[in-house]
């Protein structure tokens, strides 16, 4: 696999001494923590638990010779102050419902562990994660399904996923988080439910797969028409399947990703794309400063999301995708 | 942001709005005199303002039949200014992809409006406020809105001229969809859709009625919009202060009869004019530029015919 305009641009690009990667992080980071612990979208915005989960990840992950540990424990207790009584967590503060983010706040809580306890709260998020069912497949509804003259999306009602709001519809990256930190998590801390929801997420994943490999956001067909495949729910999907890598929808959506790796122009969607193959152990040709060249023409240079993706690409191998027993 | 009376005064008692509709055979024409001279027609209060222009941003579009065109755009955003507007922010959070960057690279909009670090904002993940609904239309009672949004002196939606599988159309009402954050909502944002698509358009648009709106109809979408559809060469820019009025003279420009969309008929109750009579029509008449859109089989009862 190569990237031809990789190579071509290389030469432009100043030689770095430093890794692009924990450059960026280190200084954008910990320079844009807020007050509470929390990180926001950007520099100065209100903290969320999304960003502030991919913070607190790439710390961890850079964290090692480095000494970011009280920025970690900050952000550990800004995550710990927005859990909801029933487990879960919400997209916004003070929303009084959960979300998809519970998945991203216990995978971040697990890796976490050696530094503060984090064995109840994350348990109480996987417990509201294990009840939380999508209700666009409920039992009444696939009843109701079969009177229904015609299905538009043509999906099998009989796998279950989890929705980005709870008790609505399953999707592809929400069901992928949820699977990613439960494959991450001690058995003792999961539910008995859990790897019965496991199978049923993963079939739902492959039942989804565009034709031809990759996902979307979860319609891979509407009214017979194929749906085009997108970066972040394929990586996402392939990262929460990477334990199922003889299924053909894994080879062919990793084959749609790296045919069209030279396609892919933010530096998110690369950062995503070479995490990715690398957790499949595939030669990867996006180098640091490929990625470091998109970021540069960035229209959002302070977006904490992309620059914690970027960081983490930048490491040389995913460890943070590992079950945290495994990473030692 | 208009009082959210204003925007919910019966149709029987507003005044009437005003539609203009131009000709515009290709985006290669000089579109920023075109909207310019629009918009001063309308003579609107934009001086020292803060004006907020909301395209419709889905993804790679190569027949650029699902985005609103970056020259539109930039053509509005210029007009704003030379109307002397404080400051003119582009905004979307589209629904599909959360990379943004990803989004606005495959629609070309910095090479035609310049470096975007400081006039795009992302609403999928800009500040949020929570919002209680001024109407009960859906069951979602509040929603988390981008402050960008509800800070905004005037704000302009500007959609693609498309059919749309589940509503039937998306013009400026349906538009309105993408400010709400994807990073509160999810991508797609559905619980929109669970809460019921033509309830939820209703909801949205009386907590943030656009007060403009620029419909990019140029090229158009129709049969499986808003993102599987076909090209559909229309020619025309439509623009009006009432976005139930723009949306109404589209329809009737698509050849679909406004009253029987659902979410139309509604917002033609509280929201503004459906009613052709109600509506002053400035620039080419609807019948000179009737373009018929094919719609799925599912929405033949919308035809005019």
């Amino acid at each position: 696999m190569t990237l031809a305009r990789a190579t071509a641009s290389e030469e432009e690009i100043d030689p770095i001494d430093v890794s692009f990667g924990e450059c960026l992080s280190g200084s954008r980071l910990e320079g844009t923590q807020n007050e509470d612990g929390g990180w926001g979208f950007h520099a100065e915005a209100q903290s969320r638990v999304e960003p502030t989960c991919w913070a607190i990840l790439t710390l961890l992950q850079i964290g090692a010779d480095k000494n970011f540990s009280e920025c970690v424990l900050r952000g550990l207790r800004f995550l710990r102050s927005a859990q909801l009584p029933n487990g879960s967590w919400p997209a916004v503060p003070g929303q009084q419902d959960g979300s998809w983010v519970t998945s991203l706040a216990c995978w971040v809580l697990l890796h976490a562990r050696h530094l503060e306890g984090a064995d109840t709260p994350a348990a109480a998020g996987f417990r509201w994660l294990c009840d939380d069912w999508p209700k666009d497949t409920s039992a009444w509804r696939r009843v109701l399904g079969r009177f229904s003259r015609e299905d538009v999306v043509n999906h099998n009602p009989s796998y279950r996923g989890w929705g980005w709001t709870p008790r609505t519809a399953s999707w592809v990256e929400p069901t992928s988080f949820a699977l990613i930190a439960l494959s991450q998590s001690p058995q003792e801390l999961l539910p008995r439910v859990a790897k019965r929801r496991e199978r049923l997420a993963k079939s739902l994943l492959c039942d989804r797969m565009c034709p031809g490999g990759g996902w979307n956001c979860g319609n891979p067909r509407t009214y017979g028409v194929p749906g085009e495949p997108l970066v972040c729910p394929t990586v996402w999907a392939l990262i929460a399947l990477r334990n199922e890598s003889n299924r053909p929808e894994v080879q062919e959506s990793l084959a749609w990703l790296e045919k069209n790796l030279t396609n892919f122009r933010s530096s998110a969607s690369l950062a995503l794309a070479r995490i990715c193959l690398e957790t499949y152990g595939r030669n990867v040709t996006i180098r640091d400063q490929y990625i470091q060249r998109a970021f540069g023409k960035n229209d959002f240079p302070e977006d904490t999301t992309a620059i914690a993706w970027i960081s983490l690409a930048c490491k040389a191998r995913p460890y943070w995708l590992l079950n945290p027993a495994e990473n030692g | 942001m208009p009082e959210t009376s204003k925007s919910l005064i019966p149709s029987f008692h507003r005044p009437p709005s005003r539609v203009a509709i131009r000709r515009n055979a290709s985006y290669q024409q000089d579109l920023a005199a075109v909207v310019c001279e629009t918009l001063c027609e309308f003579d609107l209060p934009v001086r020292g303002k803060k004006v907020l222009l909301k395209p419709n941003f889905v993804g790679p579009d190569p027949l650029g039949i699902m985005n609103t065109h970056p020259l539109v755009i930039a053509a509005a955003r210029e007009s704003f200014l030379r109307l002397g507007a404080a400051q003119v922010l582009i905004g979307d959070g589209p629904a599909m992809d959360r990379d943004t960057q990803a989004v606005l690279e495959s629609v070309s909009l910095r090479e035609y409006a310049g470096p975007l670090s400081r006039i795009f904002v992302d609403l999928n993940v800009d500040d949020v406020q929570r919002v209680s609904l001024p109407t009960r239309a859906s069951r979602l009672k509040e929603l988390y809105l981008p402050k960008t949004v509800l800070g905004a002196d005037f704000l302009v939606s500007m959609p693609k001229l498309k059919t749309h599988h589940w509503a039937g159309v998306t013009l400026s009402l349906k538009n309105m969809f993408g400010i709400v954050p994807g990073s509160c909502y999810g991508w797609p944002k559905n619980v929109l859709h669970w809460a019921g698509i033509d309830r939820s358009i209703l909801d949205i648009n009386a907590a943030a009625r656009p007060d403009f709106a620029i419909v990019d109809g140029i090229m158009g979408m129709e049969g499986n919009g808003p993102l599987q559809g076909d090209p559909k060469k229309c020619g025309v820019l439509v623009f009006g202060d009432d976005p139930v009025a723009v949306d109404a003279t589209c329809c009737r420009v698509m050849e679909l009869v406004p009253e029987k969309i659902k979410y139309l008929a509604a917002a033609g109750t509280f929201l503004g004019h459906l009613n052709a009579a109600k509506i002053k029509q400035l620039g080419e008449s609807v019948e000179s530029v009737r373009t018929p859109f094919s719609v799925l089989k599912e929405f033949a009862r919308l035809r005019a015919n």
